[in-house]
């Protein structure tokens, strides 16, 4: 914002259900960008957006969005855009009405609510299909209306509760290209998710947040130091197996081979990025038929588990 | 009024504006709809299996206006207006909970009272068209012979009147309670069956603590017929009366219910 208030602004902000902790003492500003709220299932990022969009209210602190107060103040709901994580919608309904019906919600009519319809469904790709029931939509289509819902009258703030769950992989890429672009044309976004390359591709500013609390805040880089300290977990299914574990063992990179009777082989690393580039360079060079590639550690609350020392 | 409170109030009915649009279009093709319509056949097609077992008989002058009375009181009055307002009623708040979409109508600019009240007026409107064409068919069913007079519309106007007057006020009492509790059909239930069935025969002015006292002070004096004994204990409040309290109980619980669900956090289940 022009005048030096912050879009979003939360003081000690608390949320208990009961005797069940949502967050505890969450003190931030965001001012503008793309900023990523990242931590495992249950952190207390789903109950920070429901606060930051007025559908809970603050046991203690205060939380402020352009400089005003959020619960049951229905006028800021012009300039915000919110999309919920839930898979839920009015049923019997077509995706088209669905979203012209949101635009009346706005006040629009008319022409430029069919604009505003033809627009939002146009983005996320819906055009074709704005006739059908939405319960004859995919999941990841369902999650596309979701986000042409929250953007339908252009917020100023766009907060997006995992965007991009359920979607393929080539919407993600566009709806990754959109939240830029929005961010671009000056816009504020705040994007939660649970994986961090999610995250990772559309900011580098992330608030890391766990178990209620803000863990980290800051930059990518300083996130991405003390998540590349974890030892990953590599699992490989080939048809060698025997032969990558040994092309792997006494490297300085791996701290742990092990290999399985079913043909697969987990590889301990504390340094990834070396890994996948020697684990790439082994494969072409041997010619190994590589099944499956997985990391049955590298979830974000294995990541947390790590760096609170559990 | 000052600027703040005109502000509010144009607010609020701006809102329920825009709600209303939409829920009533949606009212139309949920499900329970096509239930209560069928619903809403019972009457007439058991109106139409007594006249069609009158022809060949000399009925009574008047047995079909009594017998259209009866129907009112222990069809419409006691059981179909309680259901229908039952769930159209709690279902203000409870089917936006349950279904987890609350979260598109609390993030767009809309006051909260106005979407209980746009939900409300809405809901009211499907009600009484589900409801009055069903008591106009069957009233025109039973009282067949004597439509050409002023006395049988005069009975059906009231009739209709005060069903209108049911709606409003169930309606209104229901949407408090889907705002205010979680399994509200329940108390409902309990409410619409138990309490105002059941309170409406106490003796004294015990029986003004129920919206039906009301109503049933609004219709002519006990009917003739087989039931009769239905309005039996009756000791009714005075018309003007009935009228003022029930458009109070109406106002009361409305904003009462626009009240909490302002106020009120609304958590999904999980």
């Amino acid at each position: 914002m022009g005048d030096g208030v912050p879009v979003l602004q939360a003081e000690k902000l608390s949320k208990w259900y009961g005797n069940i902790l949502g967050i505890s003492d969450v003190s931030l500003e965001i001012s503008g960008g793309i900023q990523g709220l990242l931590g495992p299932n249950g952190a207390g990022k789903s109950t920070f957006l429901k606060l930051a969009s007025g559908q809970l209210k603050p046991s203690l602190g205060r939380l402020r969005i352009f400089g005003e107060e959020v619960f049951a103040n229905p006028r800021l709901f012009a300039r915000i855009g919110f999309c919920p994580e839930y898979d839920s919608f009015y049923a019997e309904m077509s995706g088209r009405q669905f979203i012209a019906f949101l635009a009346k919600l706005h006040g629009f009519s008319g022409a430029a609510l069919q604009e505003k319809v033809a627009v939002s469904l146009q983005t996320v790709g819906l055009e074709e299909r704005q006739e059908s029931l939405i319960k004859t939509y995919s999941f990841g289509m369902r999650q596309r209306l979701r986000l042409a819902a929250s953007i339908l009258h252009e917020p100023e703030l766009l907060m997006l509760d995992e965007p991009l769950r359920g979607v393929d992989p080539l919407w993600r890429i566009r709806i990754i290209k959109l939240i830029k672009d929005m961010a671009r044309s000056g816009r504020t976004v705040i994007v939660s998710s649970h994986i961090l390359p999610e995250i990772e591709a559309m900011t580098s500013d992330i608030i890391l947040i766990h178990q209620g609390k803000i863990f980290a805040e800051g930059d990518i880089h300083y996130i991405r130091g003390l998540i590349d300290g974890h030892p990953h977990q590599i699992y490989i299914k080939c048809a060698a197996p025997r032969q990558l574990a040994e092309k792997m063992i006494g490297q300085e990179y791996v701290s742990g081979v092990v290999v399985d009777a079913a043909g697969g082989v987990t590889v301990s690393t504390s340094q990834r990025d070396r890994f996948y580039e020697a684990l790439l360079h082994t494969i072409v060079e041997r010619s190994l038929e590589v099944e499956e590639i997985t990391s049955p550690d590298d979830n974000l609350q294995a990541v947390f588990d790590y760096l609170v020392g559990k | 009024m000052d600027e703040a409170a005109r502000e509010r109030k144009g607010w609020i009915r701006r809102s329920a504006g825009r709600v209303f649009g939409f829920f009533f279009f949606l009212g139309r093709r949920a499900k329970k709809t096509r239930v209560f319509v069928l619903l809403g056949l019972l009457p007439i097609l058991q109106a139409t299996i007594i006249r069609t077992s009158e022809v060949g008989r000399r009925a009574p002058a008047g047995e079909g206006l009594a017998i259209f009375a009866n129907f009112l009181m222990v069809f419409y009055l006691q059981f179909f207006l309680i259901i229908l307002t039952l769930f159209y009623g709690t279902s203000v708040a409870s089917e936006e909970t349950e279904g987890r979409t609350l979260p598109f109508l609390l993030t767009r600019p809309l006051s909260k009272p106005g979407i209980v009240l746009g939900k409300y007026a809405a809901y009211s409107l499907l009600t009484l068209l589900i409801i009055l064409p069903s008591l106009l068919v069957a009233f025109l069913i039973l009282a067949g012979q004597r439509l050409g007079g002023q006395t049988a519309w005069m009975i059906f106007a009231r009739s209709a009147a005060v069903l209108i007057l049911g709606v409003l006020c169930y309606t209104a009492f229901f949407t408090f309670l889907g705002v205010l509790l979680k399994r509200s059909i329940f108390v409902g239930l309990i409410f619409g069956f138990g309490w105002e069935s059941v309170i409406s025969y106490f003796p004294g002015s015990t029986q003004r603590f129920s919206i039906v006292h009301y109503l049933k002070s609004l219709l002519p004096s006990a009917p003739g017929g087989r039931f009769s004994f239905l309005m039996f204990r009756l000791e009714p409040t005075k018309p003007a009366l009935a009228l003022l309290a029930l458009v109070l109980i109406t106002a009361f619980f409305l904003g009462l219910a626009g009240f909490l669900f302002r106020w009120k956090e609304y958590l999904s289940e999980d």
